[in-house]
């Protein structure tokens, strides 16, 4: 009945089919793991319906989207793709690629094994370094780097304040005093500045480790695709993941301390602990996931922040070492040559630009479209377009 | 003593809340027994500290409020004292919910959102070790909703609580509370959100489990009626202490303490001339700086001289019939 009416009030369009065609077939493989699933949940189907529906009435949330996929896709399948490897110079088969211009071509000879390409021609589209290495395959590989190191940052810094944040917000009094003073600090501090102390510091002691440890070494090996040869500079890049994890938790215990200290005080709270539920339980079984909206967005919002962190801890030279691709590193080796090579510093710009502006529109759109109380005003402003339509009609 | 076999046992209790206005006394000495069986009743306006009261029995009071001083004892089974101040804290969390249960006020907000009915009941099941997993709990989950009298448990197990109406709700909190058979049962104004028919279905329901199940129920209300109704004993509290305490009938025949006899006159009648309803003249005092004294004799209109000086001790007038009033500390038998 609901869905009839649905179906008459909102204008529908391809893109909308589209998106209610995954919903159902979300809906439906549920129904298959768990008989009588859709039945039940029939009104979750049509709130995600209704989502994706505000989602693409909202073209800076589809920019954003595209952006993001775009970004992804390259990072996952980029070196893969890439012509030529991140580190090998031209020179190697005597082909001068020295701050080519974009679009020079170059002629691979037989009997040139070094760069492990065919031999044959080929168009360096985004032109050489000044190394005589292929930029354009250099930027594929940076965004491999870019993701690793969010994805790495996201999965860990958040969740300490997180945990901190729920400690300190559930406990208070001196523990909350304690936790959120040291917070305090870490705020003062600027976070770049920060992160460049501890990524600078943190390289020896990691090299050792991954020297005990040769598996870690290969699981971010493959996770950087890097060649084996590089696994020296693995510490460096390490290290700027944890530098960033330090850094990146004082924002989310304030957040989450604020959530929690309103959210505690529901009953339902008191009810579990009067039924003798755990206090472990009773932050991430119900407080956590009462709260879990909010960080989520923060999320989607902050991995803009991350890539681009990262890439200027780079571009100062604490991040990832020479021969590794990354984009705040082009542009630092780029920006000698800046007015004759403009290139070396314009493309990976471009990229970094690119990334980070996708994912802050995506994070903005989400904001809007996973509160409940801003989706039904988009619901609304909706709803009443094609009524209006019809009165005209009507007169 | 009155008890032969009390449930549990309060010495002397102080509570105070650490606020930034100053040191709140909510209780102030509160002594009281529960029997093995019986209804108990804590009786008082809003705000004399009925729940603060309750809270305390299983160490409940959250910051910035403390248990100042005071002895509360526990009998699981008639002989065996477990003295609830000493234990730790994951002792005190084994006693809440599997012997000590609750049972609060608002049944709508005591319902995680985010969760089923049936992992409500499961959780607290699979807590106490009555099942072993939340999953097998959830199983059980409808055999406990029955003895809630929910009607059609089974479906009920997998709604959430915004698709319960209040008084199922209510059935949900209850049945949580009696997933693990409890000794005593605290309901701090089960009906107060509820509407005057469910009240009464979940009134008379919670009487006919407390025979089935050989329950301890200790009752908070504000409203008399359900307390000539329910109760076997009552306690009337006034500004952190029990300024009364009588079997019911002997209360109803007989207040002895002006405030409960101010009650009395504040509660319509069904027979006998319309009158006029009384209220007791003055407000509930502050309790950062309470009176010194007798807490009531503000706003009593009997009061002389060693009232506003001495805290008149609880006196057994009769039996089983306490009072905490000078005017009849001073001759010690009737008025």
């Amino acid at each position: 009945m609901a869905t009839k009416e649905a179906e008459e009030v909102y204008e529908k369009k391809v893109l909308d089919r589209v998106s209610d065609a995954f919903v159902d077939a979300l809906a439906n493989l549920f129904d298959k793991i768990r008989p009588g699933w859709k039945v039940r949940n029939q009104a979750r189907v049509d709130e995600w319906k209704l989502m994706f529906y505000a989602f693409n009435r909202s073209p800076i949330g589809i920019a954003g989207a595209v952006l993001v996929a775009i970004f992804i896709i390259i990072a996952i399948i980029g070196p893969w793709i890439a012509p030529f490897s991140y580190g090998t110079s031209l020179a190697l088969c005597n082909q001068t690629a020295y701050l080519a211009h974009p679009g020079t071509v170059v002629k691979i000879p037989k009997g040139c094994e070094a760069l492990g390409v065919k031999p044959g021609t080929y168009r360096l589209i985004l032109g050489g370094d000044s190394f005589g290495r292929d930029l354009f395959s250099r930027i594929l590989y940076g965004a491999r780097t870019s993701f690793v190191v969010m994805i790495l940052v996201l999965l860990v810094g958040p969740w300490i304040g997180v945990a901190l944040g729920l400690i300190s917000g559930y406990y208070g009094g001196a523990v909350d005093e304690t936790i959120m003073r040291i917070t305090d600090m870490f705020l003062v501090f600027p976070g770049l500045i920060l992160a460049i102390a501890f990524s600078a510091v943190l390289p020896s002691r990691i090299s050792i480790f991954l020297k005990d440890h040769p598996w870690v070494g290969s699981f971010f090996l493959h996770l950087f695709a890097l060649h084996p040869t590089e696994r020296g500079a693995l510490a460096s890049l390490v290290s700027v993941i944890i530098a960033l994890w330090i850094v990146w938790w004082p924002g989310y215990a304030r957040l989450v301390r604020g959530m929690v200290l309103s959210e505690k005080e529901n009953t339902y709270v008191e009810a579990a602990r009067a039924l003798g539920v755990s206090t472990t339980s009773i932050l991430f079984r119900h407080i956590l996931p009462n709260i879990l909206g909010p960080i989520l967005v923060y999320l989607s919002l902050d991995s803009g922040g991350v890539i681009l962190t990262e890439a200027g801890l780079s571009f100062l030279g604490v991040g990832a070492v020479p021969p590794i691709a990354d984009w705040g590193r082009i542009i630092y080796d780029g920006s000698q040559y800046f007015p004759s090579a403009w290139w070396l510093v314009f493309f990976p710009g471009l990229a970094i630009l690119l990334t980070v502006l996708g994912f802050n529109l995506l994070g903005d759109t989400l904001r809007d479209i996973l509160d409940p109380r801003t989706r039904r005003s988009i619901e609304f402003r909706l709803k009443k377009k094609p009524k209006t339509k019809e009165e005209g009609e009507e007169k | 003593m009155r008890c032969k076999d009390p449930i549990i046992v309060v010495k002397d209790l102080y509570v105070n809340f650490y606020t930034y206005a100053g040191v709140v006394k909510a209780i102030n000495g509160v002594s009281f027994e529960i029997c093995r069986g019986e209804t108990y009743c804590l009786v008082g306006e809003t705000g004399c500290g009925k729940s603060v009261t309750s809270r305390a029995l299983t160490r409940l009071i959250k910051s910035p409020g403390r248990i100042e001083k005071g002895e509360i004892y526990f009998y699981p089974e008639p002989g065996k004292k477990i003295d609830i101040m000493k234990l730790s804290d994951e002792e005190i969390r084994k006693i809440r919910g599997y012997d000590i249960a609750y049972i609060f006020q608002d049944p709508s907000a005591s319902l995680d959102p985010l969760y089923t009915i049936g992992y409500h009941v499961a959780e607290t099941m699979a807590f106490h070790g009555v099942v072993q997993s939340i999953k097998e709990g959830i199983k059980k989950a409808a055999q406990v909703l029955r003895l809630a009298k929910m009607p059609d448990p089974e479906s009920r197990v997998r709604a959430f609580p915004h698709e319960l109406s209040g008084g199922m709700k209510q059935r949900a909190v209850i049945g949580m509370s009696l997933a693990n058979r409890p000794k005593l049962l605290i309901a701090d104004e089960p009906t107060t959100a509820l509407d005057v028919t469910i009240q009464a279905q979940i009134m008379n329901f919670l009487k006919e489990l407390k025979e089935k199940e050989n329950l301890t129920l200790l009752l908070i209300t504000h409203n008399m009626g359900l307390v000539a109704e329910m109760c076997d004993t009552v306690a009337v509290m006034y500004a952190g202490e029990i300024v009364e305490e009588a079997p019911v009938e002997e209360l109803f025949k007989n207040p002895l303490h002006p405030y409960t006899r101010g009650l009395m006159r504040a509660v319509p009648k069904h027979v006998g001339k319309n009158v006029t309803l009384e209220s007791i003249p003055g407000t509930v005092p502050n309790l950062i700086f309470p009176p010194p004294g007798c807490r009531f004799h503000p706003r009593c209109p009997y009061r002389f001289d060693p009232c506003d000086k001495k805290r008149p001790p609880l006196i057994e007038i009769e039996k089983n019939h306490k009072v905490a009033c000078w005017l009849y500390a001073k001759e010690g038998g009737k008025r």
